[in-house]
């Protein structure tokens, strides 16, 4: 070895979990207790899809556990005033000092109510990450169960610059929290702007090149060649935000260019809505008696409810039947003899006009293009041929559609998304075999049982948990102030769905909450952990002028931050390669993980924590018992709040709620639930065993990675093509919001169409500059962003050897622009540009690259740091700054997307 | 007679740069020595554009002009292909670099450390000062090559005798063995895939085959 000789070498089993693309495991090379090099879990090979390995930013994490700018102990704040040009004065203390500080805040709030004035909780907590920090927080889930109501829609990103429409549509129409192709047999997939081999993790990024040399074809339809455009066997370079346009065209081709025989018939009959009848009001058409949806059955050639046997229901035509139309709050609309048509039938005519010839000078992309990539995409489906997986014959389908982020989220989303669903339904290559596939559930439940979420609802769907629109139950009392209840019917109401609402609207409100909400308060004390949103949220200025005003911040620190720098309390817990913790992992989860294992994985500590770091389980345990809520938190971690519920039939290792245990008491408890749990009781080895093999797995059945054969068993169909359900929830919700004097969210009641038609999506972002007085001819580029693998996800950004290796990779370091873009204005490749919008500037150096459209701009990850140590030197350029909170970009599911219009102008030169 | 080689399969790369990152931790290679790295190469106009991650490093050439034009004998090739570096012998004038068409070595004249001028707990467990001002490259991870062979592990099949950076790939784009044997890993993709090398037309015998196409 390279190394000196060590006294002792161990080599300690661990898991990755930084970015939602994960978890993977690994493990740490440790000599004479000091960790050196990461390496794969090679044992974990035969059971992890990613052949036990972990990406670039694993190996990051020894010198994230060295790095010299660590908080090592516990800080407080001596300035009082806060501001990014203030100095925090912070000052080390004792954890005992820490705790008091902390502790007295919490009792206090206890004390006096836990609800504001206004209704809102008073303590907020914002973790960033996608879900991962929960995977490093030990149990303080359980000690915020033990709290009570807590705020955690202040986003640092989630649930607006992320996967957001695609979360929530996926999961009504297919239990799709995220959506992945079947990559090990897909054999053509078009990808609108979905950069899996950045953002696809170590999962999707071995699925895909294995799938790459099986001869997986993929399209990659993205504004710039992406290192997953470069990986592709096509790149067509559209223009941001006309995705739409083109999956419209592709389902035009898909409907009005081949023969109806071409598509799959069968599937859309009997697994779809397609068949029911829509009345003149735009509602089906019920069944008086059952209120039923009615289909036309050929062979009785009469209308029938949707789910009567042997029935063979015509999927074009306009009937005649003796039905009821329900409109809005059960209101019949219309009875008697009314006329239908078939809601395949309507979609016919929505696509009517959506051409290739049309969709080509909206997206930039030839006709010619667009009409043989939706034949190819129709010549692969392999319509007809089935597969047996596991026994059992299902439909093969090799063919999918992904999106990416700005085109699944922000306006145009729904589109987006509902066109591409729409899509893969025409060929029955919905949660198939080869086909498009949901990976997840967050917002359904159970969230371990994707399978087992699947029940039945009305109108022969499946459920959803819609926030309530009717009157009865529809509130303007929002629980939180991001407000998700009152206006997004989609965000359902369990633990991820505060994080899935309107988290920008939060930051906004705090300066002017619009009429009708209570108005939005400062939280009494904030959480912070693994998250930045003075870098990772938009308008970054406004967002660090905002967190300046929160009265009191507890920041869990890894290093300084821009965020954290306004915070009166530092925290520092035992970071990745420290702490003790157990999580799940296997199934099928987000990005492309997808297992034929389930199990546990334990993430242990391969090095003593440095300084004063404390694990965050015992931080928790000792939060609780400051503030009387030790019982109240056992029993939380009891029911499984730290993963695995404790007690079960047959086993049972429940806490002592009176008692404050240590971590290692706690988490060998839930191992042993875990063993217990994955053996049917045959097995409960603790913390000792999984210290020793680092995880424990079964089998999983690759059945359940396709929800049809569920659908099937329960004779339910997908909620396509027409959305009824989504356009009487939005003709309510505009009820009750109007009844309160609420017109602000209008624009976004008139995205719940039935048929979403293409609206000029590229328009409304670029208005943006006339709204400002300006000229939008000003500003003629579009501004994205891409991921970075190196970088994603925030943490890295201070670490040493992602930033040399990241530079390997072109963007790194300045902005992306177009060659002969650049010529024309001038600009040399290391020019110093500036970017600007309506009143907002950012700088960094030109980069030059043929692989971008002229008119679009690129800047890499999220940067711009002024705190973080060796981040705020590297003057790299950041988007955010420049993008505004802006209602008017704001959908109806309460996201928005990374684009902004901009200037460019050079303004130095190299040196 | 065993001849290491590497090969590097160009459909599954991703320039990920884990294997970049993979082979300076098991090396302890200094801020700015990347003996393993991955080029982001683009051809092309746009929208005509190809964009492709090529891995290099030393190609442990089978005629190395760093061995030829070395004054100390201090760069040697084993008979097993590996061309080594012994550092006591190298004076460190810099004439490999330049004899390299690989960009492949390295040479830093004072120690550097990831925060400054202090090594971290890890960098100091790594840290050789008879690499400082001498020639540095990629060594195919020798000394697990040697110890593993030692126990009987395979190089390229057993994970503790192969090179870093061929473990760590996340794509499975890396792969290493013994090319002289027809049986090998390497063998047969090299044996089953359109390849080609880099710079042969200079008459160097690289050892890392390209997989392309």
């Amino acid at each position: 070895m390279t190394r000196r000789e060590p006294t002792t070498r161990r080599r300690v089993a661990t898991y990755c979990y930084q970015c939602v693309a994960g978890p993977d495991l690994l493990t740490v090379q440790v000599d004479d207790g000091v960790a050196v090099a990461i390496e794969p879990n090679f044992c974990a090979a035969g059971i992890h899809p990613g052949a036990g390995k972990v990406c670039v930013k694993a190996y990051g994490l020894v010198q994230k556990t060295y790095n010299p700018h660590r908080v090592l102990s516990p800080m407080k704040r001596t300035n009082p005033l806060k501001g990014r040009d203030q100095d925090p004065g912070f000052v080390p203390i004792s954890w005992d000092e820490a705790f008091d500080l902390v502790a007295e805040k919490l009792n206090a709030i206890r004390k006096s109510g836990l609800l504001d004035a206004s209704g809102y909780p008073k303590v907020a907590a914002s973790f960033g990450g996608g879900g991962t920090p929960q995977s490093y927080m030990g149990t303080f889930p359980a000690y915020l169960a033990a709290w009570g109501p807590v705020d955690m829609g202040f986003g640092s990103g989630q649930g607006v610059k992320c996967y957001h429409s695609e979360h929530l549509y996926g999961e009504l129409w297919h239990r799709a929290f995220t959506v992945s192709p079947d990559t090990p047999s897909c054999r053509y997939l078009l990808s609108f702007g979905t950069n899996t081999e950045a953002s696809g993790g170590v999962v999707g990024v071995r699925r895909h090149a294995d799938a790459r040399v099986r001869g997986l074809r993929r399209v990659q339809i993205e504004p710039h060649l992406s290192v997953t455009g470069a990986c592709s066997a096509e790149w067509l370079p559209i223009r941001p935000k006309t995705d739409a346009a083109f999956l419209y065209a592709l389902i035009h081709v898909l409907l009005h260019e081949n023969a109806r025989s071409a598509l799959d018939l069968p599937f859309l009959k009997a697994r779809t809505a397609s068949p029911y009848l829509v009345g003149r009001h735009g509602y089906y058409l019920r069944d008086p008696a059952s209120r039923r949806p009615l289909v036309w059955d050929v062979k009785r050639q009469s209308a029938v409810p949707h789910d009567t046997p042997d029935a063979d229901p015509a999927l074009e035509g306009e009937f005649l039947a003796d039905a009821i139309e329900i409109g809005p709050d059960g209101e019949a609309l219309e009875r008697g003899s009314l006329t239908g048509t078939t809601a395949f039938g309507k979609l016919l005519e929505h696509m009517r006009r959506c051409t290739p010839e049309w969709a080509a000078p909206i997206c930039d992309v030839p006709a010619a293009t667009i009409r043989r990539v939706a034949n190819e995409f129709l010549a692969q489906a392999c319509v007809g041929e089935t597969v047996e997986i596991e026994g059992e014959t299902l439909p093969f389908r090799p063919v999918a559609i992904t999106l990416g982020k700005t085109v699944n989220n922000g306006w145009g989303g729904y589109e987006c998304c509902w066109a591409r669903t729409v899509a893969v339904a025409l060929v029955g290559g919905l949660e198939v075999p080869g086909g498009t596939l949901g990976t997840t559930v967050r917002l359904n439940r159970p969230m371990s049982d994707r399978t087992g979420s699947v029940k039945p609802g009305a109108d022969g769907f499946m459920t959803y948990p819609f926030n309530p629109t009717d009157k009865e139950h529809w509130s303007a009392r929002p629980n939180i102030r991001n407000a998700y209840r009152t206006l997004v019917p989609l965000a359902a109401n369990g633990p991820w769905s505060q994080a899935l609402g309107p988290t920008h609207l939060a930051w906004m409100f705090l300066d002017g909450t619009p009429k009708g909400l209570p108005g939005v308060t400062f939280p009494e004390l904030w959480f912070l952990y693994r998250s930045n949103p003075a870098i990772s949220f938009w308008d970054t200025a406004a967002i660090t002028d905002k967190i300046s005003r929160f009265p009191f911040i507890v920041a869990f620190a890894y290093t300084r931050d821009e965020s954290n720098h306004m915070a009166d309390i530092l925290l520092p817990e035992c970071t990745d390669l420290e702490g003790l913790q157990l999580i799940r992992i296997g199934g099928t989860k987000y990005v492309e993980q997808f297992w034929d294992q389930e199990g546990f994985a334990l993430r242990q500590p391969a090095v003593d924590a440095r300084g004063s770091a404390r694990d965050f389980t015992d931080i928790a345990t000792e939060l609780a018992r400051r503030t009387g809520l030790l019982e109240p938190y056992n029993a939380a971690i009891n029911k499984g709040a730290a993963g695995a519920p404790l007690k079960a039939d047959g086993y049972d290792f429940s806490l002592d709620v009176t008692k404050a245990h240590g971590r290692e008491g706690i988490w060998d408890a839930v191992c042993r639930a875990a063993s217990a749990e994955l053996t049917d009781g045959a097995a409960s080895d603790g913390l000792d065993w999984y210290k020793a093999h680092g995880f424990r797995t079964r089998r999983f059945s690759t059945l359940d990675w396709y929800l049809y054969p569920a659908l099937v068993r329960q004779g339910l169909r997908f909620e396509l093509p027409y959305q009824e359900r989504l356009f009487r929830i939005g003709q309510e919700l505009g009820r009750r919001l109007h009844d309160q004097g609420m017109t602000w969210w209008d624009e976004q009641l008139a995205e719940y169409q039935a048929l979403p038609p293409w609206r000029d999506f590229p328009a409304l972002w670029e208005k943006a500059a006339a709204d400002a007085g300006l000229n939008s001819a000003d500003f003629p580029f579009w501004l994205v962003t891409a991921r970075s693998m190196q970088y994603a996800w925030g943490a890295n950004a201070g670490i040493q050897i992602m930033h040399e290796v990241a530079e390997n990779v072109a963007g790194h370091g300045g902005v992306i622009v177009n060659a002969a873009t650049a010529a024309r204005l001038g600009i040399a490749d290391g020019d110093l540009v500036e970017i600007s919008t309506p009143g907002r500037a950012t700088r960094g150096r030109a980069v030059l690259r043929q692989g971008i459209r002229p008119d679009t701009l690129l800047m890499i990850g999220q940067f711009e740091h002024w705190a973080t140590p060796y981040a705020k030197n590297f003057n790299v350029p950041s988007m955010n700054g420049l993008v505004p909170m802006s209602l008017d970009l704001t959908d109806a599911t309460g996201s928005g997307a990374d684009l902004v219009r901009v200037s460019l102008a050079r303004v130095g030169g190299r040196e | 007679m065993t001849r290491w080689a590497m090969v590097v399969d160009l459909r599954r790369c991703v320039g990920c740069q884990t294997c970049t990152a993979a082979c300076k931790q098991a090396n302890a290679t200094p801020p700015g020595v990347q003996w393993r790295r991955v080029l982001d190469m683009e051809v092309g106009e746009y929208p005509e554009v190809q964009r492709t991650f090529v891995p290099v490093g030393c190609m442990h050439c089978d005629d190395p002009p760093c061995m030829h034009v070395c004054p100390s004998t201090a760069t040697r090739k084993r008979e097993d292909g590996i061309v080594t570096i012994d550092y006591d012998l190298c004076i460190g004038c810099g004439y490999c670099m330049v004899a390299c068409p690989y960009q492949a070595r390295f040479k830093t004249d004072r120690a550097s450390f990831a925060y400054g001028d202090r090594p971290t707990d890890a960098e100091d467990k790594g840290f050789d000062g008879g690499r400082l001002a001498v020639a540095t490259k990629c060594t195919f991870c020798v000394d697990r090559v040697d110890a593993g062979t030692a126990q009987g592990l395979t190089p390229g099949i057993d994970p503790e005798a192969t090179p870093a950076c061929v473990n760590s790939c996340i794509a499975g784009a890396l792969h290493f063995g013994d090319i002289d044997n027809p049986a090998s890993n390497v063998s047969h993709l090299v044996a089953g895939n359109t390849h080609f090398r880099m710079h042969e037309e200079l008459g160097t015998g690289p050892r890392m085959y390209y997989l392309w196409g």
